[in-house]
């Protein structure tokens, strides 16, 4: 903001803005006066807008604008004088300033030659084909994504296929650190839902079976549940929302950073050192973890055959053995790893498709669970429909 | 130059980070309408005292006046209109990713003042014409433009309310030459034209001699001198100043 006088303090009569239009002899003149400042901007436009642009009646008539009376002046002021001198040029009246300082004459000449430039319009595409324009774009946005996830897949595989043959690019360390992340650390929260969802699914089994006289079943249908469906399942959602969402924050912040193209000029393939390590070691830990979700349910299921049915443990592990087998246990077991390489796949992907900005890392990450959690459920789907087919 | 007026008043500013003092008893003036350039060793703590003098950092012990008012006894209310009194410009711009850039410039007046829409929008063009960024910039989002753009578009920023005072923190930092030559050009452009007072952290030898009024030196916990960038060459009474101002870079960027 620029002062006529900067050792004095203004009493507020001189900085209320305002002007008036004179004429005198052959001369329009728009005198200002006050404090023309970006806090008065709305006011001051509104005025201007409304004032009438005098219309010359012959063509040796001029405008002028007369600032001397300004005591405080910015940029926008100096914008709005400048937008009133170029409508009235516009309209015929040759316009021009007056009673300018030299800092004022400055500012107002800088702020002319720039708003000559004419921001580019941005157009506005209607509502009817924003929406179309949208659905086109989502639909293809599922293509796209489809398409992607295939080819990172066989990326993927063919680094892992790279590593087989040369095993020096394969590295332990930070696959083990994602074990212990992924694996070791997810133990208690796992084991601890598991073991309440077990409990409730048993419980709930009884009482809706008790009017039948059928309540020891509840244990049949836990068992049968638990290894094939809720063990697996409960553990890959965890999963997903644990590490799956780590994985893309942690890959997504070195992307922000160009901490990936910095590896690749070093000759490092971020595919082996961050994508194998995370997928591989999600492949080892989530069967793992699935048999302690497994053993928890049932767990949590006993506890409430103790409390609901009166079974103390050696009953209940007979009722179980006489419904649940070995390929049960399996039919849920064998899902683990496929789990886990969606998992991986989706939480590296995304990661790697974060762009610079931080509103960028925040989606990636959201739609990396939502991704991870809805492919884990449609092929558990799948393996549902194909397990009962081949008879298992 | 007796009607120098202070507008930044620091005295007796001390801080420790740790176990290492950075300043014991710091003091300094910055005069309305002047350029000054804060330069010292690494570890000066050249940008904390930008830091310090915004609020941003608390310091151990002394006062700053900005405006003639202790920043660190103002109320809320107080601060937020004093914030709109100066703008920052931050070592890499640090624009909001996630906004464009005419959504970054137009963040204060969002804040502070109560535009329609059009205003802003041309204010902003404006402002991004006024630090030498082309209109079609205006929509892009801070990664999709260069270094140079985005310390330009950080300056549009920190221009967004006319502020009086502008800090920047090494503006010519990571700029080529020739990049780095035009944004001290547009700094004293600026200058000029807003008659802003430009409280500038920097170590580039070109824009010192380019651009700044005066110069104060940080060594030793403390000022050691203030004073124009040639009496510094002109009387090099420091082992630090001798090095920095009498270096053969120096030379280079004398000649």
């Amino acid at each position: 903001m620029l002062k006529r006088d900067h050792g004095v303090v203004l009493p507020t009569s001189v900085r209320t803005p305002g002007f008036r239009v004179e004429l005198e002899g052959t001369i329009f003149r728009l005198r200002a006066t006050g404090s023309w400042t970006v806090h008065e901007a709305v006011k001051l436009d509104g005025a201007l807008t409304r004032l009438q642009v005098p219309i010359p009646p012959t063509p040796e008539f001029t405008g002028e604008v007369d600032v001397s009376g300004i005591a405080e002046l910015d940029t926008a002021g100096a914008w709005l004088l400048q937008k009133t001198a170029d409508r009235w040029s516009g309209s015929g009246l040759d316009t021009s300033f007056s009673g300018t300082t030299e800092s004022f004459r400055i500012l107002i000449e800088e702020v002319g030659k720039r708003s000559e430039v004419k921001p580019a319009e941005e157009e506005d595409p209607g509502t009817v084909k924003d929406f179309s324009g949208d659905m086109t774009r989502a639909i293809g946005g599922i293509w796209q994504d489809a398409r992607l996830l295939t080819s990172f897949l066989g990326a993927v595989t063919d680094t892992f296929g790279r590593q087989i043959k040369e095993p020096w690019r394969f590295r332990p360390l930070s696959f083990l650190h994602h074990i212990d992340h992924a694996g070791l650390r997810a133990v208690p929260i796992i084991a601890l839902i598991c073991l309440l969802i077990g409990a409730v699914v048993m419980q709930q089994a009884v009482v809706q079976l008790r009017p039948f006289g059928a309540d020891i079943f509840a244990v049949n249908m836990l068992g049968i549940l638990a290894l094939r469906e809720v063990g697996v399942l409960l553990t890959a959602i965890m999963v997903a929302g644990r590490s799956g969402s780590a994985f893309t924050a942690e890959i997504g912040s070195m992307k922000m950073r160009e901490e990936i193209d910095a590896m690749r000029t070093l000759g490092v393939d971020p595919m082996d050192t961050l994508v194998a390590p995370r997928i591989l070691a999600l492949i080892v830990v989530l069967p793992l973890l699935t048999f302690i979700g497994d053993i928890m349910c049932l767990i949590g299921g006993g506890l409430m055959a103790k409390a609901y049915l009166g079974l103390d443990v050696a009953a209940y592990m007979e009722q179980l053995h006489s419904v649940v087998d070995f390929r049960h246990f399996m039919a849920g077991m064998v899902k683990a790893p496929f789990a886990a390489l969606i998992i991986g796949l989706v939480g590296c992907l995304e990661g790697l498709k974060v762009s610079g900005s931080a509103e960028s890392l925040g989606k990636h990450v959201t739609s990396a669970v939502v991704k991870a959690i809805f492919l884990v459920i449609v092929f558990d789907a799948i393996f549902a429909m194909f397990l009962s087919a081949i008879g298992i | 130059m007796a009607e120098r007026k202070t507008i930044i008043s620091v005295r007796g500013l001390a801080k420790r980070f740790g176990s290492q003092q950075i300043w014991t008893n710091l003091n300094l003036d910055v005069y309305r309408g002047e350029i000054l350039g804060i330069v010292g060793g690494s570890g000066q703590g050249k940008s904390v005292l930008l830091r310090v003098i915004t609020g941003l950092v608390e310091p151990d012990a002394g006062t700053v006046e900005v405006f003639g008012r202790d920043v660190r006894e103002l109320t809320p209310e107080e601060t937020v209109l004093m914030e709109a009194r100066w703008g920052v410009l931050f070592q890499d711009g640090a624009l909001f990713s996630s906004l464009s850039v005419l959504q970054n410039i137009q963040v204060p007046m969002r804040e502070h003042l109560d535009l329609p829409q059009s205003m802003m929008d041309d204010l902003a063009f404006l402002k991004l014409a006024m630090v030498g960024l082309k209109p079609d910039s205006a929509h892009k989002h801070p990664s999709e433009l260069s270094g140079g753009m985005r310390k330009r578009a950080g300056l549009a920023r920190a221009l967004a309310l006319d502020p009086e005072i502008v800090f920047l923190d090494e503006p010519t930092a990571g700029l080529d030459p020739i990049g780095a030559s035009e944004f001290d050009n547009l700094i004293r452009k600026l200058q000029q034209t807003l008659g802003l007072t430009v409280y500038m952290v920097t170590h580039d030898l070109d824009s010192i001699f380019r651009v700044c009024d005066r110069v104060a030196v940080l060594a030793d916990q403390t000022v050691v001198r203030t004073g124009a960038p040639e009496s510094m060459v002109k009387h090099p009474d420091h082992p630090w100043i001798k090095e920095y101002f009498c270096g053969e870079r120096a030379r280079a960027a004398l000649a």
